[in-house]
């Protein structure tokens, strides 16, 4: 057994309500949603069905009709929708940041619940000036700015939970650590590219899309080695911490059903690859031009995207909250894999 | 030691985000979002040796003549729906009431280009590439070869689709929408067309002489969008309709089907149909694969021509060949009715290198005969059930033997 270490005692005041890990439960719990309805915005090209931002056709927000908002339009129905939850995510974020204030003893964490109040309001009203100044630019950076919000919701979520006050430290096996955070840089560098990707100029030269496509491919198997190194890696050396295989292994499926959506996204927007065109199926494939299973599949993969950066981040801040930098634990023999050495 | 080595990793980390992060936005441009405009097709002007006034002054003119992706403009002599060209022109919207506005680029530019080149963001990735309707010149269509395609042309492909590749079948939209884009991508076709002409006018200009500046510019655009107009109004009389006497009756007996598809056999391998040149004796499309279609054989002979001209800068896709089709797949981009293979084998395929096969008129020497040419259809329409196009397993005897 490995030895280990308990935190400072300062550690044991902290977190003493629970009220801050169940409103950073519920954040994220909002804040997916929020994710997938914002990517389907995109994906059915329904950002401009409401023109005018904050209001919703002159009307405050909250007090749109909503038989015309159930009822009417599809691009209605979840542009508005999207505002609606978003708002509800902006409320939530506000009253998580009070309950870490009032409830949370730790200055660090009140200043992050301030962040993230920050970060909502400016995720709200970059999307409002998306909106008024019909920019897809603006449209790029909301898209990149969301999963990043979700993440510091991930983080909120980690740092408030009992399993970080109780954590005993643990030696450091080296690289692990530097390869969770890595993963988690990485996956977000992926969303980066994805959104250059699905928000390309239409007057963008070709050559830059099929860079950036190149590129967005590229990284998926980097980032594939990644997680693959990292699940083995945890599994080796972690396996008494349920709270780090179990994300590692989550990030595996998740890592695996994303590459799937992946090729799935690329076939029911523009058919099978021209490699597949003598195969039977692939010859007679016709693309369904908005169809629900191209709007759902295209999102789930943006989506699958945020999920994976957020598995990644919950076991980055968790290998590091047990990670001793003082003690390097024996690790049999040392070996170099993707540039990482244990 | 551990302490240093930490700092220098999180100095690492921050370095490699800065310059990734830097990277990113020189690859996307920060806030670059150009405004949606055509472009001059500046392969046809740098070849024709257009120079930057003349260039600006065609500009000028197809501006007069059609407007802008925001604010589209017909003039009379084009015939079209100015109604239906602002439903799908600009920029992407809908109101309370579901009325939506720029189809064109929700649904097309991003593989068709705001220009309607066919170098749309995606079209390198794309096999075939996306159509450029620029020069007027469209494959599946129901009319004699040159001829336009008829607006019901464009709606099958629409809603159907072209199966095997990028295009999608747009089947969910509703009517009055496929018609906004129907007539949006005929607008970009006459657009083009008149483009192409203004070049060859100026071509003929003296040297510094802009073809915006001539006294009589109204009149010729007049007269040469009245040519364009008229050459797609005229598609509908150009339908190719079969004579029904000559058809093959529904009813007929395996026999005389089997007899169809054995003389439509001998024409596909003989030499008056010469169908294998490029399909193939086994007709997998494995016959002369290394010709182009229009669009291409224009870029090859140029590349061949004017070595030094740099066509990707100019805005042109990579050159490719075109492959024939694998007849035994079943699949036919054109449409499977035996009505729309009659019409493909009888006037061919425009803008590729499959000709057509019809007689210029009943009495001519050369060429296929109606009857020959439903004799075709009967074997082409055969080929997939034919024991070559099975399974490995399900075969009796070696391909070879078969042949």
């Amino acid at each position: 057994m490995s030895p280990v270490v308990a935190h400072s005692p300062a550690l044991s005041k902290l977190s003493q309500s629970r009220w801050p890990h169940r409103l950073a439960a519920a954040l994220l719990g909002l804040t997916f949603p929020l994710i997938w309805i914002g990517s389907l915005v995109t994906t059915t090209q329904a950002g401009m069905a409401v023109p005018d931002w904050p209001n919703t056709y002159g009307y405050n927000l909250f007090l749109y009709p909503w038989q015309t908002w159930l009822w009417g339009p599809w691009d209605l129905l979840i542009e508005h929708g999207h505002r609606l939850l978003a708002s509800a995510v902006g409320l939530l974020t506000i009253a998580l940041a009070v309950a870490l204030f009032c409830l949370d003893g730790r200055r660090w964490i009140r200043w992050l619940g301030i962040v993230a109040v920050v970060g909502v309001i400016g995720q709200g009203v970059l999307g409002g000036m998306r909106v008024l100044l019909d920019d897809r630019t603006l449209a790029k950076l909301h898209g990149c700015a969301g999963p990043a919000f979700f993440a510091l919701c991930v983080a909120l979520w980690v740092c408030t939970s009992m399993w970080w006050t109780n954590a005993k430290r643990r030696p450091t096996t080296g690289g692990l650590e530097r390869l969770t955070l890595i993963t988690a840089l990485l996956s977000y560098v992926q969303l980066v590219l994805g959104a250059q990707v699905r928000h390309i100029a239409l007057g963008a030269r070709p050559d830059v899309f099929q860079m950036l496509v190149v590129m967005h491919l590229a990284l998926a198997l980097v980032l594939l080695a990644h997680v693959t190194v990292l699940v083995v890696r945890t599994v080796h050396h972690r396996r008494d911490q349920p709270a780090l295989v179990r994300p590692a292994m989550l990030l595996g499926v998740l890592m695996t059903v994303q590459v799937g959506l992946g090729l799935a996204t690329w076939v029911v927007k523009y058919g099978s690859p021209a490699w597949l065109a003598d195969w039977g199926w692939a010859a007679g494939y016709t693309v369904a031009a908005d169809s629900m299973l191209q709007a759902m599949t295209v999102t789930a993969h943006v989506a699958t995207g945020s999920l994976i950066l957020a598995v990644a981040l919950v076991l980055a801040l968790r290998c590091w909250r047990l990670a001793d930098w003082g003690r390097q634990a024996a690790v049999a023999g040392s070996a170099t894999l993707l540039g990482v050495t244990t | 030691m551990m302490k240093a080595n930490s700092s220098w990793f999180w100095a690492r980390c921050g370095l490699s985000g800065t310059l990734l992060g830097m990277l990113l936005l020189g690859l996307t441009g920060c806030g670059e979002a150009p405004p949606a405009r055509f472009r001059l097709n500046m392969v046809e002007m740098v070849s024709s040796e257009m120079s930057r006034d003349q260039q600006i002054g065609i500009a000028n003119v197809l501006t007069a003549a059609f407007g802008t992706p925001d604010e589209p403009f017909a003039m009379a002599e084009a015939e079209l729906d100015l109604k239906k060209l602002k439903a799908a022109a600009g920029a992407v919207a809908s109101d309370q009431l579901g009325n939506e506005v720029g189809l064109y680029r929700r649904h097309c530019a991003h593989c068709h280009g705001i220009s309607g080149d066919g170098a749309g963001p995606t079209a390198a990735f794309l096999n075939p590439y996306p159509r450029d309707y620029r020069q007027g010149v469209y494959k599946f269509k129901s009319t004699e070869r040159v001829a336009r395609p008829t607006r019901d042309d464009l709606r099958r492909v629409l809603v159907e689709g072209v199966p095997g590749t990028a295009m999608p079948s747009f089947r969910l939209l509703p009517d009055h929408q496929l018609d906004a884009l129907i007539e949006y991508v005929i607008y970009l076709s006459m657009r083009g067309e008149l483009e192409q002409r203004l070049v060859a006018e100026t071509f003929d200009l003296d040297e510094g002489e802009r073809i915006d500046q001539l006294p009589e510019v109204a009149e010729i655009t007049k007269e040469v969008v009245a040519e364009i107009g008229e050459k797609w109004a005229q598609a509908s009389d150009l339908v190719i309709n079969p004579d029904a006497d000559l058809a093959p009756p529904t009813d007929r007996s395996p026999a005389e089907l089997a007899v169809s598809i054995a003389a439509g056999r001998e024409l596909f391998h003989g030499e008056r149909a010469a169908c294998v040149k490029c399909h193939g004796t086994t007709a997998l499309g494995d016959g002369e694969t290394t010709d182009f279609d229009d669009w291409n054989k224009r870029l090859f002979k140029l590349s061949e021509s004017k070595p030094d001209l740099d066509l990707a800068e100019l805005g042109a896709l990579p050159v490719r060949t075109i492959r024939p089709r694998n007849l035994r797949q079943g699949i036919y981009r054109g449409g499977r009715r035996p009505l729309d293979i009659y019409r493909r084998i009888h006037a061919g395929i425009n803008g590729s290198p499959m000709p057509g096969s019809a007689k210029a008129s009943p009495d001519a020497a050369v060429g296929l005969a109606a009857e020959e040419i439903w004799n075709l259809v009967d074997y082409v329409q055969s080929l997939p059930f034919d024991s070559l196009s099975l399974p490995p397993e399900q075969l009796v005897a070696p391909k070879r033997e078969r042949l």
